[in-house]
């Protein structure tokens, strides 16, 4: 026996109140433990998602910009366009390595399968342009030219959802009898989602000859990025967004949630703790005569405060790997709720699990064990013998 | 000859609001080394006021006690808490057991607070003492009243105590098993153990080597058994300040 076995048998004396006092704390570990997960999965995957892009600056219709990063990487529609001349413009600025027009739009297309309509996004690119900024697209069967009609890539990600092959048809939609002449390797990112034509195609089907929504750039010394930007935003009518831009301005869009989720872990840690603390308190008032026993059997102030303190550990250790597994088990859940919270999320997990917060969290259940702790066991060890015998604390 | 312990002039005065209440006046007290000593007296009078200041647990407002020679006065209490630990052994009416622990482990207790658990061998010799080798795996719910505080006094014996003290240690027990765990007492005191008694039981009380009587914190009464046993007159005497 020693001081955590006597601890631990002693929780179970009150095993209720010990299971509502393990819990309050596995929630609030959960809590913590899924926000810091979300944290560093939401950096992770916003970076992977910008970087996917290829490009080092984007040129988008004057326009809220929180609007336009989001559509630049999820897809939708702009309500505005940039012209020929926009790109002219902007391809003559020195640095520019490449400028390349896409036009960007969303369809509706009924699902054979549920019979219901799904939102589509499908890319008008250069494709040479495109093979230049996207070094790692891989291909099966075969890319477009840009003069090519009625052809069409799309991603993996829509290829296995809608069960589309090299050389099939879509049935229906604008692009009804266009023909995939190829399925991107799977990317992980929103281009496995997405469709794309030729340019002139996308143009054309959806009436917008000579118009595109974005001038993809990417610059020929990446330090030379701030120069670019700042010359194109010379240009009448053009929004830059740059890829610091983007991250910066979606972080902080989603730093105003995660302020609002680290006040709820405060408080709901803060009551947690109040509740520790009363729980042991509780303990220790029941007790008193009990650790009158212990201190005329040769027990310390310090041995009684160890006791306590133990038990108080106890409690939130368990509490700690109750609420990391519940965090890990429930993710996808917790997951889901914080999207709906968030301005803007990644497509992929913003969970991200790593062997340093499982640790992070349950040190942190032990320390959150220790601060409370403290008051209870310093009381204990307090008593005199007299007094504990006579269970006369107050 | 030098008693194992030696009080002069114990005053013990506790307040309570304004009020004084002089639980022990100028008692003095000696007990000599392998004495079974009981102390009785009607309630109130004083008996566990004395016995908690005898076992360290409770410091004397004035006079003197040295235990196994040592003075305790103005002590700390982390020296009292090692010389309670070297010395003595404490028996509870209300046995005080840990319900979680079994008899074992409750014995064992004492042993993890001298940093000296572990020591099965001597946990075994223990129980076997107090006669509960087949119990050692119950847990107190699983005992009687007389098992449980025999696990209390293999508790207290666990450290090999100079003393044991013990408190009313057969007011919750009925006639029989007192009388039993009596003459394990009995049996302690003839291995040379030294134990001092608080009691309401005149009977068992009679069975000690020597009887202080208190009444209002004082001593009113020291008598011998060795010489007086039989004597009407004394047990007569005793049941008056009993009553």
């Amino acid at each position: 026996m020693n001081f955590f076995t006597l601890a631990a048998k002693n929780l179970l004396r009150r095993r209720g109140r010990t299971f509502l006092t393990v819990l309050g704390v596995a929630i609030a570990i959960t809590v913590l433990f899924s926000l810091l997960s979300l944290n560093s999965g939401y950096e992770k995957e916003l970076t992977k998602e910008v970087n996917s892009l290829g490009v080092h600056i984007l040129a988008v219709p004057k326009g809220c910009p929180y609007e336009a990063a989001s559509l630049v990487i999820h897809g939708g529609v702009i309500p505005k366009y940039l012209t020929a001349s926009d790109l002219q413009n902007v391809s003559s600025i020195e640095g520019v390595e490449l400028a390349t027009p896409m036009l960007m739009h969303q369809f509706i297309r009924r699902d054979n399968k549920t019979g219901k309509d799904v939102p589509h996004v499908v890319f008008g690119i250069q494709i040479d342009d495109i093979k230049k900024l996207k070094p790692w697209w891989k291909v099966e069967g075969r890319y477009f030219t840009d003069n090519e009609s009625n052809v069409m890539l799309v991603g993996r990600g829509l290829a296995d959802k809608e069960n589309l092959t090299v050389g099939a048809t879509l049935p229906a939609g604008p692009f009804k009898d266009f023909k995939i002449i190829g399925i991107l390797d799977r990317i992980g990112d929103q281009d496995d989602q997405f469709h794309f034509v030729p340019l002139a195609e996308a143009q054309r089907i959806f009436d917008k000859e000579g118009k595109v929504t974005t001038i993809a750039v990417k610059v020929k010394d990446v330090s030379k990025i701030p120069k670019v930007s700042e010359e194109m935003e010379k240009i009448p009518d053009i929004q830059v967004v740059t890829l610091t831009q983007i991250m910066g301005t979606i972080m902080n869009l989603a730093g105003s949630a995660r302020s609002l989720l680290l006040t709820v872990i405060a408080i709901a840690l803060i009551i947690s703790a109040f509740g520790i603390i009363n729980t042991l308190l509780m303990s220790v008032n029941e007790r008193t005569r009990e650790f009158g026993m212990m201190k005329a059997i040769g027990a310390s102030g310090l041995d009684i405060g160890k006791m306590v303190l133990a038990e108080t550990i106890f409690i939130t250790f368990i509490g700690g790997i109750v609420g990391t597994g519940a965090a890990i088990v429930g993710s996808s859940l917790i997951e889901s709720f914080v999207k709906g919270m968030l301005p803007y999320s990644p497509r992929g997990s913003l969970i991200s699990l790593s062997p340093e917060l499982i640790a992070f969290a349950l040190v942190f259940s032990v320390v959150l064990g220790l601060i409370c702790g403290i008051y209870p066991a310093f009381k204990s060890s307090r008593l005199t013998p007299m007094e504990a015998i006579r269970g006369g604390v107050e | 000859m030098s008693g194992i312990i030696e009080a002069r002039n114990l005053t013990k005065v506790y307040r309570r609001g304004r009020e004084e209440i002089h639980a022990l006046k100028n008692v003095d007290f000696h007990v000599d080394k392998g004495e079974l000593v009981s102390i009785i007296g009607p309630s109130g009078s004083g008996k566990t006021a004395l016995l908690n200041v005898l076992g360290c647990l409770d410091t004397p407002s004035s006079g003197s006690l040295l235990l196994n020679g040592i003075e305790t006065n103005g002590k700390k209490e982390s020296d009292l808490v090692k010389l309670r630990r070297d010395n003595i052994g404490f028996v509870f009416q209300q046995f005080y057991l840990i319900p979680t622990l079994t008899a074992r482990e409750n014995i064992e207790l004492p042993l993890l607070f001298s940093r000296k658990n572990g020591n099965k061998s001597r946990i075994d010799d223990v129980l076997q003492m107090v006669g509960l080798s087949d119990r050692g795996d119950h847990l107190p719910g699983q005992l009687s009243g007389g098992e449980m505080q025999r696990v209390a006094i293999g508790r207290a014996l666990i450290n090999d105590p100079k003393i044991i003290l013990a408190d009313e240690p057969t007011g919750n027990l009925d006639s029989a098993t007192s009388k039993m765990i009596f003459q394990l007492f009995q049996q302690l005191n003839r291995q040379g153990l030294t134990l001092i008694i608080v009691t309401h039981n005149i009977d068992l009380a009679r069975q000690a080597q020597k009887i202080y009587t208190l009444r209002d914190g004082q001593i009113v009464g020291c008598e011998d058994m060795t010489c007086v046993l039989g004597r009407n007159d004394i047990k007569m005497q005793q049941e008056v300040v009993l009553s």
